[in-house]
């Protein structure tokens, strides 16, 4: 589980992330919301402790952020959007190995993770060649068998399906499910509402680094009579921005 | 745990380099064969002009009365007689190499023992000329010898009177292995500090930058390894490769000195080992400073186009007081060069070569670059744990 307490990000004179609160129980996928340069990413990077925050902070299955950074580290997987982030010259399964190594898994431990994921994500055609001549496709369950291999109890997802096609995007949304179904904690950042609507128990929408609303759809969509979230969200967006 | 991670970086980022053809080939293949090609294509080129003048030595003789000299040059079988009315033309089209001028009155004054006037023309720009001009200079030389002996022994001289003084020339290197000394005094320093820059330069864009580039960074840092562990497991790394790099280039540059027919004509070098041994400890320092260098530069580009970039420049900059001392002799090298960064490198491997150790050199320049080792290191840990490094927008 996760607790956000006033977390905080200063970057010279931009108040990226501002004082922002929260709570995602296991089993739960929270999904975070907010305009280009809301916030998301900064917060998940902190979560993630590759950010220290300015002020505030939060824990991650008990363990402080500031305090504990090596302990959160073991807790969390992420899978960040953009670039797939995978060693081209090694094969899928020595990427995977790497990591699960480099989390202080023994040998023994990695090897029977990864053939358990391979089995799950359908790999085995290709899991020992190089990952350089891969498809999207293929990058993708690897990046996301890399994600989990140490097996976190609390998974980071920033925009993972951002520039994917339909089939690719759904792979990851299958693996999004499959962690909620393992009792995992997760955040879940995104652009496409209906996405997340599909996809999350709740929501928080951020704005200027500040939580502008949080709840669960029904909730949100109850709140403001509005069964389509994403006119709930512009208007809540255009009123922060009007004052 | 900061051990394992360590030397599982250091692992992986090896397999992952010696899986990389480019890289294979610019940093081994390319340093290992450089030399001998550069060198015997050198070597070639002036052993085959030398050739072409030895069989092709043209020279024309404009002697205004059949003099002894042009007899005597008649006879040396080396020599092709050309015609030519225009001396200098010829000489400068190259259809020549020189002339003689021999004037009328040249016998005259041999037998009066006066001294002979010769005008031997020679295009100074051209070396097959100048090696035609010294060829046929000593052929001049030869019959003034001749010369000289008839006059002495007209007047019931011994002839080697003339030479109370034999110089027996000894030298204290080997014969064979003075010129490649010498060279090499010249080159290795220069070489060596290019090697230890440009060895760890492509291994660190990729550790570094190239890390970024990838998307590989940020779930890098989100694994338990601390940063320290991967920045030591990639500084091990590139210094390894950094140093294949440099064994290359030092193998290829001894392989093309035995090469026959390269610049050297296979003038063997004997080193002695512990001389090999202080170099390689120098240069295997260098290249830890500079890998260590290039790595926090690279980390702190957001690609690999401007990590190269940045890096580029760092051998512009160390050549100048590299290169500043590439003339010194290393018999005379004052103390104070030792405190300049780099020149102190190259001035303590030009001593080593010479067979020179100087104690208070050695240990001033070896801890100088403990420092820049420290002060780079320091550096690159620096960079690895700023923010607004590692996340640079
Ligand atoms: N390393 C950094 N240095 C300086 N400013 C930064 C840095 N990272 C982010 N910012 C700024 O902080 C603000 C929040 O950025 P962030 O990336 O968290 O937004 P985001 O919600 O993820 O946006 P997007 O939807 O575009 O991904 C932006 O104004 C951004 O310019
Ligand atoms: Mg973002």
């Amino acid at each position: 589980m996760i607790e956000v307490m006033e977390l905080s990000k200063r970057f010279r004179k931009i108040l990226a992330v501002d004082g922002i609160s929260f709570h995602v129980a296991k089993g739960e996928i929270v999904g975070l919301v907010g305009e280009n340069g809301a916030g998301k990413t900064t917060t998940l990077r902190m979560l993630a402790t590759m950010l220290k925050p300015s002020s505030g902070t939060a824990a991650v299955n008990g363990y402080d952020i500031v305090q504990q950074p090596g302990q959160v580290r073991g807790e969390i997987g992420i899978l960040f959007g953009g670039e797939v982030g995978l060693y081209d010259r090694l094969t899928g399964r020595e990427n995977i190995g790497y990591f699960a190594e480099l989390n202080g898994m023994t040998k023994a431990e990695t090897s029977a993770s990864i053939n358990e994921l391979v089995k799950l994500l359908d790999m085995q055609e290709y899991i020992d060649r190089r990952v350089g001549k891969f498809s999207r496709g293929m990058k993708q369950k690897v990046a996301i068998a890399r994600s989990i291999v140490h097996n976190p109890s609390v998974m980071l997802f920033d925009e993972p399906t951002a520039g994917l096609d339909v089939s690719a995007a759904r792979i990851v949304q299958d693996f999004i499910l499959h962690c909620k179904q393992e009792n995992k904690a997760i955040i879940f950042s995104s652009h496409s509402m209906s996405e997340v609507e599909k996809l999350c128990d709740r929501i928080v929408m951020i704005h200027k680094g500040k939580i502008v609303e949080q709840g669960t759809v029904a909730e949100l969509k109850g709140k403001y009579r509005n069964d389509n979230l994403e006119d709930v969200f512009v208007q809540l967006v255009g009123d922060n921005n009007g004052n | 745990m900061g051990i394992n991670v360590i030397k599982l970086v250091f692992l992986k980022e090896l397999k992952d380099i010696f899986r990389d053809k480019k890289t294979i080939f610019m940093s081994l293949v390319i340093p290992l064969t450089i030399f001998p090609l550069l060198f015997l294509v050198l070597g070639g080129s002036m052993d085959k002009s030398m050739k072409q003048v030895e069989e092709n030595l043209t020279v024309a003789i404009v002697d205004s009365g059949n003099s002894s000299l042009s007899q005597f040059l008649h006879n040396q079988e080396t020599i092709k007689l050309v015609e030519s009315t225009d001396v200098e033309a010829d000489i400068k089209s190259g259809k020549i190499l020189v002339a003689l001028e021999i004037p009328a009155n040249f016998d005259e004054d041999i037998i009066a023992e006066k001294p002979a006037d010769l005008a031997l023309l020679y295009d100074n720009s051209s070396q097959s000329s100048q090696m035609a001009f010294s060829a046929v200079s000593s052929m001049v030389d030869a019959y003034s010898k001749v010369v000289i002996e008839e006059r002495l022994l007209a007047r019931d001289i011994r002839g080697d009177l003339l030479t109370p003084v034999v110089i027996d020339a000894r030298t204290t290197e080997k014969e064979e292995e003075g010129f490649g000394k010498f060279m090499l005094s010249l080159m290795l320093p220069l070489m060596l500090v290019i090697f230890s820059i440009t060895g760890p330069m492509g291994v660190a864009v990729d550790l570094g930058a190239g890390e970024k580039e990838r998307g590989t960074l940020e779930p890098l840092l989100t694994t338990q390894a601390g940063r320290l562990s991967l920045l030591w497991g990639k500084f091990f790394a590139i210094t390894v490769m950094g140093l294949l790099s440099t064994m290359a280039s030092l193998l290829g540059l001894l392989f093309s000195m035995r090469q026959e027919g390269g610049l050297f004509q296979g003038s063997a070098v004997s080193i002695e080992p512990i001389t090999l041994v202080l170099i390689g400890l120098v240069t295997l320092l260098l290249t830890m400073f500079f890998g260590a260098l290039e790595l926090s530069i690279s980390i702190y580009a957001r690609s690999f186009k401007e990590a190269q970039t940045y890096i580029s420049p760092l051998t512009m900059i160390s050549f100048i007081p590299t290169y500043a001392t590439y003339m010194l002799d290393a018999k005379n090298i004052e103390t104070y060069y030792f405190h300049i960064p780099l020149a102190n490198i190259s001035c303590i491997l030009k001593e080593f070569l010479a067979g020179i150790y100087n104690f208070t050199h050695i240990g001033i320049t070896f801890a100088w670059i403990i420092i820049y080792i420290i002060a780079a290191v320091l550096f690159a840990r620096y960079m690895f744990s700023k923010e607004e490094v590692i996340f640079r927008t």
